[in-house]
C-alpha cells in the first residue's frame, strides 16, 4: 500500500512537472498571438513574414534572375515584363530587391543572433560575479568597444578583414554585443538575488548549472525585444556598408549596393535609388512595428493594460 | 553626485587605453604593405628597409604597440601613406566640416523635436501629434543615407534647387549654408521624429504626475505649469538620448559626406580606407572616437545635473 501511495505521488509529481513545462511552440504560439493584439503589430509581423518569404524562396518567387542582363532594356521603366524595371546592365529591379531581402536579412539575423549569443553570455558571467576581477574586465571590454561610432567601427573592421557577407555579419555583432552585453548583465544582477536562484546554490547546484537553468532563460525576455529592434539597424548597416563598396561583392544582389549603382546614375534612373529606398523603408517599418508589438507582448506590464 | 562624477571622468582613461589598443591592433592586422604603397612597385629593397626602420614597421608587435602610443600621447598621430602630410592637419582640416555638418543637423533637429513634442502633448487635440507622427514614421522609415539619395534625388536633380556636391567656398557665408541645407536636413530628419515622441510621451508622462495636479489645484497658469514646471523633467530623457546620439551622428556623417562629397572627417576615414592609408584610418577613427567618447561624459554629468533625484553610488 506504501508504495502505492508513492508511485501516485511519482505520478502526480511527473504529471504536474509535464503541465509546467510549456513547449517552444507553445510559448512561440501564444507569444505570436499577443503581438498580434498590439496596434500596429499585426501589420508588422505580416510585412516581416513577407521579408522572411522573400529571403527564403527568392529563387521561386523572383521573376527572373537577378543577374540576368538584358542590356537592349537598360534604364528601362516599369513593364510587364520588369514589373520595376531594370537597370544599367538591364537587370531585372524587382528581382534583385527580392534577392536583395534575402541578403539583408541574412545578415541581420546573422549579426543579431551572434552579438546576442556572445553579449548574453559575457553579460551573464559578468553579472554573476559581480564586484570580482572578471567582472570588472567584462565592464571595461563593453565600454571599450561601446565608445566607438558603431559604424566607423563596423567599416573599419570590414576593411581590414576584407569585404565578404561573413565578414559583414562578423564585424556587425562586434559592435553591437556591449549593448545586450550589459542589458544582460543588468538583469543579471536582479534576478541573481531572487529566492529561487539562492535555491538552487543552497541545493549545491553547479555554477554552470544555475546560469544555464536559471539565470539566463529569465533574463531573455528583454535581450529578444532587443534582437527585433536591432534587426532593423542591422539592415540599414548592411546596407550602408554595402553602399560604400565595404559589404558583400558586387554581383550579388543587395539593397545597398543597387543604391550605389543607383547613386552612380542619379542623372539617368531615378527608379534605381527609388525602389531600394521603398524597399528599405517598409523593412524598417515592419522590423519596427513587430518589434514594439514583442516589447509590449513579453512585458507584463504593459499586457495588462 | 561629485564622487560619481570624478569615478565617471577617471573611467575615460582605461576605456581611452583599450580603445588605443582595439585601434591598433585593427590596423596591424590591415592588409597591405605601407612601404609598397608609399614607394610604389620600383623601390629598391634597401629604401624599403631604410623605410620600414623609420616607421618601426621591423619591431615586434609589442615595441610597435609602445610606438604608437607614445606617439598619440605626444599629439603625432602620424603621416599619410599616400599624400605625405601629418595626419593631424589631414583631420584638423576635415573635422570642422564634421562638426559644422553634426551640430547643425542635431541643434536643429533638438529644437524643432522638444519644441513638436511638447506642443503635442500639451495641445492633445491639435494636428500637431499627427505631424509628430509623421516625422517619427520618416525618422524610422529613412535611414539618414538614404534620406540623402533621396533628397539629392529631388532637389538637386528633378527640381535643381540646390548644390549637390561640396562644403561651399571657404569664408563666403551664404555659399557655406546653402551648401550645408541638404546634409543637415538628411542628418537630422530621422532626429527630429525620434526627439518629438520621446518628448511627447516624456511630457505626457510629467503633465500627469502628482506634482503637477498640486500645481494645476494652486491654480497656476497653464503656460506656466506646461513650460516651467514640467519641460524640464521632460527634456531629461532627450538630453541622455542626444550624447548617445553623437556616436550616430558621426556615423551618419560618413554617408552623407560620401554621398555629397563634402570633405569631413567621415570622407576622410573612408577615402583612407579605399586607398589602403592605414594612419589616416587609424587618427580618424580615434577622433571621431574621443569626440563620441567625450560627448557621453558630459551627458552623463548634465544627466546628473539635472535630474538630482537620481541616485549614484
Amino acid at each position: 500500500m506504501k508504495t502505492d501511495t508513492i508511485n501516485q505521488t511519482k505520478a502526480g509529481m511527473k504529471s504536474t512537472q509535464l503541465t509546467l513545462k510549456r513547449k517552444w511552440s507553445d510559448t512561440l504560439r501564444v507569444t505570436l498571438r499577443s503581438v498580434v493584439k498590439v496596434k500596429g503589430g499585426l501589420w508588422g509581423g505580416i510585412f516581416v513574414g513577407i521579408m522572411l518569404v522573400c529571403a527564403i524562396g527568392a529563387q521561386w518567387i523572383s521573376p527572373s534572375d537577378p543577374n540576368a542582363q538584358d542590356i537592349v532594356h537598360r534604364f528601362a521603366g516599369p513593364s510587364l515584363k520588369h514589373f520595376l524595371g531594370t537597370d544599367y546592365l538591364g537587370r531585372d529591379i524587382l528581382s534583385r530587391i527580392i534577392y536583395g531581402c534575402r541578403i539583408a536579412v541574412m545578415v541581420a539575423f546573422g549579426a543579431v543572433t551572434l552579438s546576442a549569443i556572445v553579449g548574453v553570455f559575457l553579460g551573464v558571467m559578468g553579472g554573476y560575479n559581480e564586484g570580482k576581477k572578471i567582472d570588472y574586465f567584462i565592464i571595461w571590454l563593453f565600454d571599450i568597444v561601446r565608445s566607438f561610432p558603431q559604424i566607423i567601427l563596423a567599416l573599419a573592421i570590414v576593411a581590414v578583414l576584407g569585404p565578404s557577407l561573413l565578414n559583414v555579419v562578423f564585424a556587425l555583432a562586434f559592435t553591437a554585443f556591449p549593448f545586450y552585453g550589459r542589458l544582460a548583465r543588468a538583469k543579471t544582477l536582479s534576478v541573481k538575488e531572487a529566492d529561487y536562484v539562492k535555491a538552487a546554490e543552497a541545493m549545491g547546484l553547479k555554477r554552470i548549472k544555475i546560469i544555464l537553468r536559471h539565470i539566463t532563460p529569465n533574463i531573455l525576455a528583454p535581450v529578444i525585444v532587443c534582437l527585433g529592434m536591432d534587426m532593423a539597424t542591422m539592415i540599414i548597416w548592411e546596407s550602408g556598408l554595402s553602399f560604400l563598396g565595404l559589404g558583400v561583392r558586387p554581383p550579388t544582389a543587395s539593397w545597398g549596393i543597387m543604391l550605389r549603382n543607383g547613386y552612380k546614375y542619379i542623372l539617368t534612373s531615378p527608379l534605381m535609388i527609388l525602389w531600394p529606398s521603398v524597399a528599405i523603408a517598409v523593412a524598417m517599418v515592419a522590423f519596427s512595428l513587430f518589434s514594439e508589438g514583442l516589447r509590449v507582448a513579453l512585458d507584463p506590464k504593459e499586457r495588462e493594460r | 553626485m561629485l564622487k560619481y562624477i570624478i569615478k565617471r571622468t577617471l573611467w575615460v582613461i582605461p576605456t581611452l587605453v583599450g580603445v588605443l589598443i582595439i585601434l591598433f591592433s585593427l590596423t596591424y592586422l590591415m592588409p597591405g604593405d605601407p612601404a609598397s604603397i608609399m614607394l610604389g612597385p620600383r623601390a629598391t629593397p634597401e629604401l624599403v628597409e631604410d623605410l620600414n626602420k623609420r616607421m618601426h614597421l621591423d619591431r615586434a608587435m609589442p615595441v610597435r604597440l609602445g610606438y604608437y602610443l607614445l606617439g598619440v600621447a605626444k599629439g603625432d598621430l602620424g603621416t599619410s601613406v599616400w599624400s605625405g602630410h601629418k595626419v593631424s592637419s589631414l583631420i584638423a582640416d576635415a573635422l570642422p566640416h564634421t562638426i559644422l555638418l553634426a551640430i547643425t543637423s542635431l541643434g536643429i533637429a533638438a529644437l524643432i523635436g522638444i519644441l513638436l513634442g511638447t506642443f503635442a502633448a500639451v495641445r492633445r487635440e491639435s494636428p500637431i501629434g499627427g505631424v509628430v507622427t509623421i516625422f517619427s514614421l520618416l525618422g524610422v522609415a529613412v535611414p539618414d543615407f538614404v534620406a540623402a539619395l533621396l533628397l539629392m534625388l529631388l532637389f538637386c536633380v528633378q527640381i535643381p534647387l540646390l548644390p549637390a556636391l561640396g562644403a561651399g567656398v571657404e569664408g563666403d557665408l551664404v555659399d557655406i549654408a546653402v551648401h550645408l541645407i541638404l546634409p543637415a536636413t538628411a542628418l537630422g530628419i530621422g532626429w527630429v521624429g525620434y526627439l518629438s515622441r520621446l518628448n511627447q510621451e516624456s511630457m505626457l508622462d510629467v503633465l500627469d504626475s502628482d506634482y503637477i495636479r498640486t500645481a494645476r489645484a494652486f491654480a497656476v497658469p497653464k503656460r506656466a505649469i506646461a513650460y516651467r514646471y514640467a519641460l524640464k523633467n521632460a527634456v531629461i530623457p532627450s538630453i541622455t538620448v542626444i550624447g548617445l546620439g553623437v556616436g550616430k551622428l558621426l556615423g551618419g556623417a560618413v554617408f552623407v559626406e560620401i554621398i555629397f562629397s563634402r570633405p569631413g572627417l567621415g570622407k576622410l576615414i573612408v577615402d583612407a580606407v579605399y586607398a589602403r592609408d592605414f594612419p589616416v584610418v587609424q587618427g580618424g577613427i580615434l577622433v571621431a572616437t574621443i569626440l563620441f567618447v567625450f560627448a557621453n561624459l558630459i551627458a552623463d554629468i548634465s544627466y546628473a545635473f539635472v535630474d538630482p533625484r537620481i541616485q549614484y553610488d
